[in-house]
């Protein structure tokens, strides 16, 4: 028998259908129903118009894709023969910002979703506190928007820089909020110092705090989160940046990646109409998002994690938690070296003289986000957008399961709608 | 118009078709605590709610408050039911009906997803011929791509105090879309001396002639209230694309349309003439201070 679930606030809904096998997942097949044909949209629009207007492809991520379509253009400059330059600047502060909405992503994800998923599996009657994760979100984006002008829908970078030209004022009012948050995170999340946690390289040195990290440690290990969730332990990492690693992994190989082996196909959603469409590496699905950054980036306490739980939604889980720590000791060091001083942007030929194709690779708070354009005398021909979610919560039949399919195997209901989650999903960008 | 009830009023949160900017924005404002406290949320798309958006989405209820946002799309089904039903069903008990951001409110970005059928609730761009166009007296316009927290904060706080909120033609509250986005520009004084950005990336100069700025054009409070309590678009550089506008999204964001190098458009309320006139007097001098680099790094010893 087949059973229709609901899922809600994903930045949007999807619909899961589950085959049930004695109370237990058989297979799963997702349906992402809304549509709004950002590639359309874009067609025959100026090239950088697409820095307006990309970003509103996601509410969450919007900076990420602004990212995506600013290395997008860049790409096709190079290939038109306009190689272009950025200042040390302008690189730190792409970055600064782009780690910054990460980080406001997966606090939020933390307060607004895991905790009250997890409260909901557990059946307990905690008290979730979602609000604590707009308070800390808020602050990430305030840092941001000391350079970004604001967020979300921030649109502050052209080829060959960013517009912005702050003053050390700026930077430091930044690192003010910057302070606040880390202090925020220290008392209410972590129970320890930043420092102390990152130190850390056994998930065991968890049990000693009293936090939310702790509560959330504790309870995934008693849902049995440890030995459940399993995708194919196969990861994915295209974004360069000063923060990953770009490679692909099967277990703990490394092999190297090109991104013009990623593809995508239809999806296969035999119960409900989907608008999303799965994305692959050569055939092959991987996963993407913190724990692959992690597993790449041979981050100590989560290849230690891995080793004993795998691909589990545990391990998934944790990789989003330390990701988020370590994201706020590389955004310190990153504003620590913004020098007012330098040029913010180097302006590069008139986009009308440009007819190239660009491809734009970022790490986005989900995983690999890729934009790629075409375009001729300065006009979007072609734009094609592959997000993240794409990677990990595709729709395939039995014979080929996607990461998401696959973690969901062999659990029962409940849990596999807690898995889902574990993945950090965004309707909006999947079908964009 | 207002809401007067003992207990909390009940707010429902909807969602046509959007990319959830104003949902993320809204999360930012800094009283959210406070107003929260005030108000029972049926659903919120990333809140913790009464119900679940499955129970909403059957009719079962009422609300005090629809926020809604993103273009209404009348073919739109969500949960497999008409968002116009839901709509429909929710704005009957509503007092109020508050379409977050320009989608919502004029049709906005998506407006192109389905041109021929898209719109806002009671505007499609600058046309009366949204689906609420029947209870229009219900309907706040906070238009912007996205909504800025606050605006929603003011209306939410309005509604509970019981105070009256003053619409424009466009239905959106006076004292919000009253200012231009112009009004606290840290480019002012170029502006005034007609002083252009030579590039984007600096600090200096004027974005208005050349760089497709419309702050002078857009009614929005955006640079005296600020994003994020911290900055703007043109502060960080940016021109103004104009987003809390009827004809939000234009196109070529970032090129200044002129006729015989003259802005087309001018500053809102100036007729074209006035406007020559002083800007060609103001053109006449050269101010040393506005010609060069604001700050000059450069040691003296």
């Amino acid at each position: 028998m087949i059973t229709r679930e609901l899922i809600e606030q994903i930045e949007g809904e999807a619909s899961v259908s589950f085959e049930m096998k004695r109370d237990k997942v058989n297979f799963a097949t997702i349906a992402f129903p809304h549509f709004r044909g950002m590639e359309r949209i874009l067609q025959g629009k100026s090239a950088l118009d697409a820095l307006v207007i990309t970003p509103r492809v996601c509410g969450i991520c919007g900076h990420a894709h602004l990212m995506a379509s600013v290395r997008a253009l860049e790409s096709a400059y190079a290939h038109a023969g306009h190689a272009i330059c950025l200042s040390h600047k302008a690189q730190t502060i792409r970055e600064f910002t782009l780690v910054m909405e990460m980080i406001q992503n997966h606090f939020k994800w933390f307060y607004l979703t895991l905790i009250p998923e997890l409260i909901k599996l557990r059946r307990t009657s905690k008290n979730s506190t979602p609000l604590k994760g707009a308070f800390a979100a808020s602050l990430a984006s305030k840092t941001l928007a000391s350079f970004a002008g604001q967020w979300p829908h921030s649109s502050y970078m052209l080829p060959g820089g960013v517009t912005c030209d702050p003053t050390h004022m700026e930077r430091i009012k930044s690192q003010g909020y910057l302070k606040e948050l880390i202090h925020f995170f220290e008392t209410e999340t972590l129970g320890t110092t930043l420092q102390n946690f990152l130190s850390f390289e056994s998930c065991k040195e968890m049990n000693a705090l009293q936090s939310d990290i702790s509560y959330v440690e504790q309870a995934l290990l008693a849902s049995g989160m440890h030995q459940k969730g399993f995708a194919y332990d196969r990861f994915i990492v295209l974004g360069e940046h000063s923060f990953s690693t770009p490679s692909k992994m099967k277990q703990t190989r490394p092999f190297l990646v090109e991104s013009k082996y990623v593809r995508v196909k239809e999806s296969y959603s035999p119960q409900e109409q989907t608008y999303a469409k799965n994305a692959l590496y050569k055939n092959d699905y991987y996963e993407t998002g913190p724990l692959a950054r992690a597993m790449t980036a041979h981050v100590p306490i989560i290849r230690n994690i891995h080793r004993r739980f795998k691909d589990s939604a545990y391990s998934r889980v944790m990789a989003r938690i330390v990701e988020l720590a370590s994201l706020l000791q590389h955004a310190t060091e990153l504003l620590k070296v913004v020098d007012p001083t330098e040029t913010s942007l180097v302006a590069p030929e008139p986009i009308h003289t440009i007819t190239a194709e660009g491809i734009g690779i970022v790490e986005a708070p989900r995983g690999v986000l890729m934009h790629k354009v075409s375009i001729v005398s300065g006009v979007i021909h072609r734009y094609e957008i592959i997000t993240p979610t794409q990677w990990n919560i595709g729709s395939d039949t039995k014979i080929d399961p996607t990461p998401v399919q696959q973690a969901m195997i062999d659990v029962t209901k409940e849990e596999a709608l807690f898995i889902f989650r574990t993945f950090d999903v965004c309707s909006v960008c999947t079908t964009h | 118009m207002h809401l007067k009830t003992d207990s909390k009023p009940t707010l429902l949160w909807l969602q046509g078709v959007t990319c959830n900017g104003n949902t993320h924005s809204f999360l930012n404002l800094s009283s959210l605590v406070d107003l929260l406290a005030s108000y029972e949320l049926l659903y919120h798309p990333s809140l913790p709610s009464l119900q679940t958006f499955e129970n909403v989405s059957t009719c079962k209820f009422k609300c005090d408050i629809v926020v809604f946002e993103g273009t209404f799309d009348p073919l739109l089904q969500l949960n497999n039911i008409s968002v116009h039903r839901i709509l429909k069903h929710y704005v009957q008990s509503a007092k109020y009906v508050i379409a977050a951001g320009s989608c919502a409110s004029f049709g906005g970005m998506f407006k192109a997803s389905a041109p021929e059928r898209n719109s806002g609730l009671i505007f499609n761009e600058m046309l009366q011929e949204g689906p609420l166009l029947y209870c229009k007296e219900k309907v706040i316009n906070l238009s912007g791509c996205p909504i800025h927290p606050e605006w929603l904060g003011y209306t939410l706080s309005m509604i509970l105090e019981g105070e009256e909120i003053i619409l424009d033609s466009y239905h959106r509250p006076v004292e919000l879309y009253s200012y231009l986005a112009h009004h606290g520009c840290t480019r002012n004084e170029y502006f005034e001396w007609k002083i252009d950005s030579k590039m984007f990336g600096e600090k200096e100069g004027c974005l208005y002639y050349e760089q497709g700025c419309r702050a002078p054009m857009t009614h929005a409070s955006c640079n005296k209230i600020l994003w994020n309590e911290i900055s703007s678009k043109t502060r960080s550089g940016m021109p103004c694309f104009g987003c809390t506008e009827p004809d939000f999204p234009r196109a070529d964001f970032f090129t200044t349309k002129t006729n015989m190098s003259i802005p087309e458009d001018v500053p809102l309320g100036v007729s074209k003439r006035s406007y020559l006139t002083v800007a060609g007097i103001a053109k006449t001098f050269h101010i040393k201070r506005l010609e060069g680099k604001l700050i000059d790094y450069k040691r003296t010893d």
